[in-house]
């Protein structure tokens, strides 16, 4: 039976160790391997209960299947129990502000469209135009009406919302979230002009982490830090000779392997480039968590992680 | 005795009351009755509250009437603390532990009045007990009749009451630890008396395990919230025992219920807390910390030694206990880069500050921390920098009480302490020596002269949880939202009943 649970521990190492290989960060498509890990404590922690109950090993495996299996029941269902209690915070002609490309936020809107009327402000969400392309793709087919807006009119817009749901990549201990980088901006602008910042979640994130700051997350996604275009997009090639001037080849700033693309911004050596996939919400900014647990204020978060890692 | 009640209102304000109070008797007796019991009296008088004085019950306040002139008749009282202004919310139980002290004071009553004189805000408060509590009455030999029961109390206990009471043993976890081990050489000496009783627990409780602690916590100094906890642990452990148990083996398995008491909730919940610290340690941080605690000075050690981190620590300390010496001692031993700053200074090394470190005494269940006066300032400036403050807190020291502000629940210390204010500007022309009598001291060292004059020395302070970014137990670190929670999954038998216990259930 131990023998048992060290090999899935094991397994479960490897399988962190892989995703967190910054030549696999696709795997994650961009994201913090924050879920995957707190994903595999809870699982394992929900099979091996058993291993008290069942002294046959052969009875034993059997569970564990059954287990293994509900488990992942739960968390595909969690998602449509999160909609479901979501929706009803949408009020009819809202506004709703949401950042970057959740699964879980995009059902809970969706869900939320086939009842009531309401729009959407969404950020473009670089560097990966997450923002972009879910509007794009997935609430205009949808039928809500959308506007996509840069990361810098955040603030600008904010005043025009009524409410701001984001997902999460992991709830923390103290309530605070992790999420797609610019998240905690929005907080502290929705917080500063009185607007409710819920944050829609599967109770499998549920991480055993205590961020006390921006500095103290945990590393991820090392081969994502330094890779960053920067657009001119109103220089004079990128405009078809509308706008800016005419650059000269020999005063031209080059990359590395004389590769000059135009209209795009290359930077000397000596300048550094930071690029963090996450940031760290704290709790005191976020006004409800809808979890497939029920919908949970960030105090009670720590409440139920006590529990489920009982 | 009815023209006696007759005669007077119930329970007339002592003499001395110069404010005036005592004319207000005519308006209420329930008013007058509150006003008239005041620290000095015997006993919080509940029946005589509502009563007038027709009842038979006025025989206590009778009593009571003859009683105060006999003390009246005695000798002076100071006049500030006999002002009834009680602004704390607990009058009966500062009643009571009052009394308590009083009892055992037997002709002490007088000078510890004298001696303690404080502010009116603060007179719930019990007083200082290191003037009045003699040394005649801890060496246990006490001549003449003496109601109270120290003679009967093992050495052990009374040597360890001297240690609190003269502030040698300070701290929550010290005192606490110090309390069990005395407990446990009292119980392995313990011989029943006279066994009127036929149940052995019953008998170790009522005649060793009540009055010890009575006498640590009324005659010594008021009791911690640890040493609290880790009596009603023993008590329920002694009580909860079969009942057909004999003497011997009680004092067995009492003994070691103690010594696993002190193992896995103190030293290995310290063990526990160091190791979930030492992961919030990064290299290159500065960390800030306050007067001495045991959890941190540990934590600090075992992060420079054994997970080799790169770090300095500023230690913040202040008068009168200046107890941030020892702590600095131990970390210089350990090779540690430390700073020495008094309370004055914090805000302006709060710049440079990454992370601050701090003890408790005790944690309220609303997430605040109780503990050494001083700590309240640093968190405050802390968290106005957006430094993270994380408190290093034992599970032993929960405790059920919700406390809303640092004054009604307090302790004071000894207002001596204050005088002595020696300062650069004191010092000799050439020498550099300090003069021996300033004349700027000639104040505080009189102050118990001076009518206008009072001194105060509080020793703990409370920080509401807002200030607090976490709380490190050996459960892990967790938001001070989540202490009640701890609170229930550690006491899983008081769930059991669907109704809410109230605060009865004493730490």
């Amino acid at each position: 039976m131990m023998g048992l649970e060290m090999e899935i521990k094991q397994a479960s190492a490897e399988m962190l160790k892989f995703a967190n290989d910054p030549f696999n960060s696709n795997m994650l498509g961009g994201r913090s391997h924050i879920a995957l890990a707190s994903g595999c404590e809870l699982f394992l922690k929900y099979i091996t209960r058993c291993f008290l109950e069942l002294p046959d090993f052969n009875e034993c495996i059997e569970q564990i299947i059954i287990r293994g299996q509900r488990f992942s029941n739960i968390s595909i269902a969690a998602k449509e129990r999160i909609a479901s209690t979501g929706t009803a915070f949408i009020q009819p002609g809202a506004t709703v502000m949401t950042h970057g490309w959740s699964s879980v936020v995009s059902s809970l809107l969706i869900q939320a469209a086939k009842d009531t009327h309401f729009e959407i402000i969404i950020l473009e969400g670089r560097p990966d135009a997450s923002g972009a392309k879910a509007a794009a793709h997935v609430y205009a087919k949808a039928g809500i009406p959308t506007t996509v807006v840069l990361d810098s009119a955040m603030a600008h817009v904010m005043e025009r919302v009524d409410m701001v749901i984001v997902g999460a990549e992991g709830v923390v201990e103290n309530g605070g979230i992790i999420n797609k980088i610019g998240t905690y901006a929005m907080a502290i602008a929705a917080k500063e002009l009185g607007k409710p910042f819920y944050v829609a979640a599967e109770s499998f994130k549920f991480a055993r982490l205590y961020p006390l700051n921006q500095s103290d997350l945990p590393p991820m996604g090392k081969g994502m830090e330094e890779h960053l275009n920067f657009v001119d997009t109103a220089c004079w090639i990128s405009t078809g000779g509308a706008y800016g001037a005419p650059c000269e080849e020999s005063s031209a700033l080059t990359m590395e392997d004389d590769i000059h693309v135009p209209g795009l911004v290359t930077l000397p050596k000596e300048v550094k480039v930071e690029n963090s996939l996450c940031d760290y919400t704290p709790a005191k900014y976020i006004t409800l968590l809808f979890t497939d647990l029920g919908v949970l204020t960030p105090s009670a978060v720590s409440d139920e992680l006590i529990r489920l890692y009982q | 005795m009815t023209q006696e009640g007759q005669k007077s209102k119930p329970p007339p304000p002592l003499t001395t009351e110069g404010k005036g109070k005592g004319t207000a008797k005519a308006a209420t007796t329930k008013a007058a009755d509150e006003k008239a019991s005041q620290k000095k009296e015997k006993k919080a008088p509940p029946a005589g509250l509502v009563i007038p004085p027709k009842k038979p019950k006025l025989s206590k306040a009778e009593r009571r009437k003859i009683q105060e002139e006999q003390r009246a008749a005695k000798g002076l009282k100071g006049d500030g603390t006999l002002a009834s202004q009680k602004k704390g919310v607990d009058k009966q139980h500062a009643d009571m532990k009052a009394a308590g002290s009083r009892t055992n004071n037997g002709n002490g009553v007088t000078s510890s009045d004298d001696k303690n004189k404080t502010l009116n805000f603060f007179s719930h408060l019990p007083p200082y007990k290191g003037h009045s509590t003699t040394k005649k009455e801890l060496s246990g030999v006490s001549l003449g009749k003496s109601k109270n029961k120290t003679s009967t109390l093992h050495p052990a206990v009374l040597s360890l009451g001297l240690q609190f009471t003269t502030g040698t043993i300070r701290g929550a976890n010290a005192r606490a630890k110090a309390m069990l081990r005395t407990f446990k050489i009292a119980i392995q000496d313990y011989t029943p008396i006279q066994s009127k009783r036929q149940d052995v627990r019953d008998d170790l409780h009522q005649n060793l395990l009540k009055p010890v602690f009575n006498y640590f916590s009324n005659t010594c100094r008021t009791h911690s919230v640890t040493m609290g906890n880790a009596f009603t642990f023993l008590k329920k452990f002694v009580l909860d025992t079969e009942r057909e148990i004999q003497l011997e083996n009680l004092k067995d398995i009492t003994c070691d219920a103690i010594d696993s008491y002190i193992e896995e909730r103190i030293c290995f919940a310290d063990k526990a807390i160091s190791e979930y610290a030492c992961t919030k340690i990064v290299n290159g941080d500065v960390i800030l910390t306050y007067a001495k605690s045991e959890v941190v000075e540990k934590l600090l050690q075992d992060a420079y030694r054994k997970e080799k981190k790169q770090f300095r620590v500023i230690l913040v300390d202040s008068r009168p206990l200046l107890e941030g010496r020892e702590m600095l001692e131990v970390l210089i031993k350990a090779g540690i880069e430390c700073s020495y700053i008094f309370l004055n200074s914090v805000s302006y090394v709060m710049k440079e500050v990454t992370k601050v470190f701090l003890g408790a005494a005790a944690l309220m269940s609303d997430g605040s921390v109780l503990s050494r006066v001083g700590t309240a300032s640093v968190a405050l400036m802390a968290q106005s920098n957006n430094v993270p403050v994380l408190f290093c807190c034992e599970t032993h020291k929960i405790s059920n009480r919700v406390q809303l502000e640092s004054v009604t629940n307090n302790e004071l210390g000894n207002s001596d302490d204050l005088i002595s204010t020696q300062c650069a500007l004191d010092r000799t022309g050439g020498t550099g020596f300090l003069k021996e009598d300033c004349s700027k001291n000639e104040v505080l060292k009189h102050w118990r002269e001076v009518p206008s004059l009072r001194l105060l020395n509080l020793l703990y302070d409370l920080t509401p949880s807002t200030f607090v970014s976490g709380i490190v137990t050996e459960m892990g670190i967790l938001p001070p939202t989540s202490v009640a929670v701890l609170l229930r999954e550690m006491n899983p038998q008081d769930n059991e009943s669907t109704s809410f216990k109230s605060a009865d259930i004493l730490c």
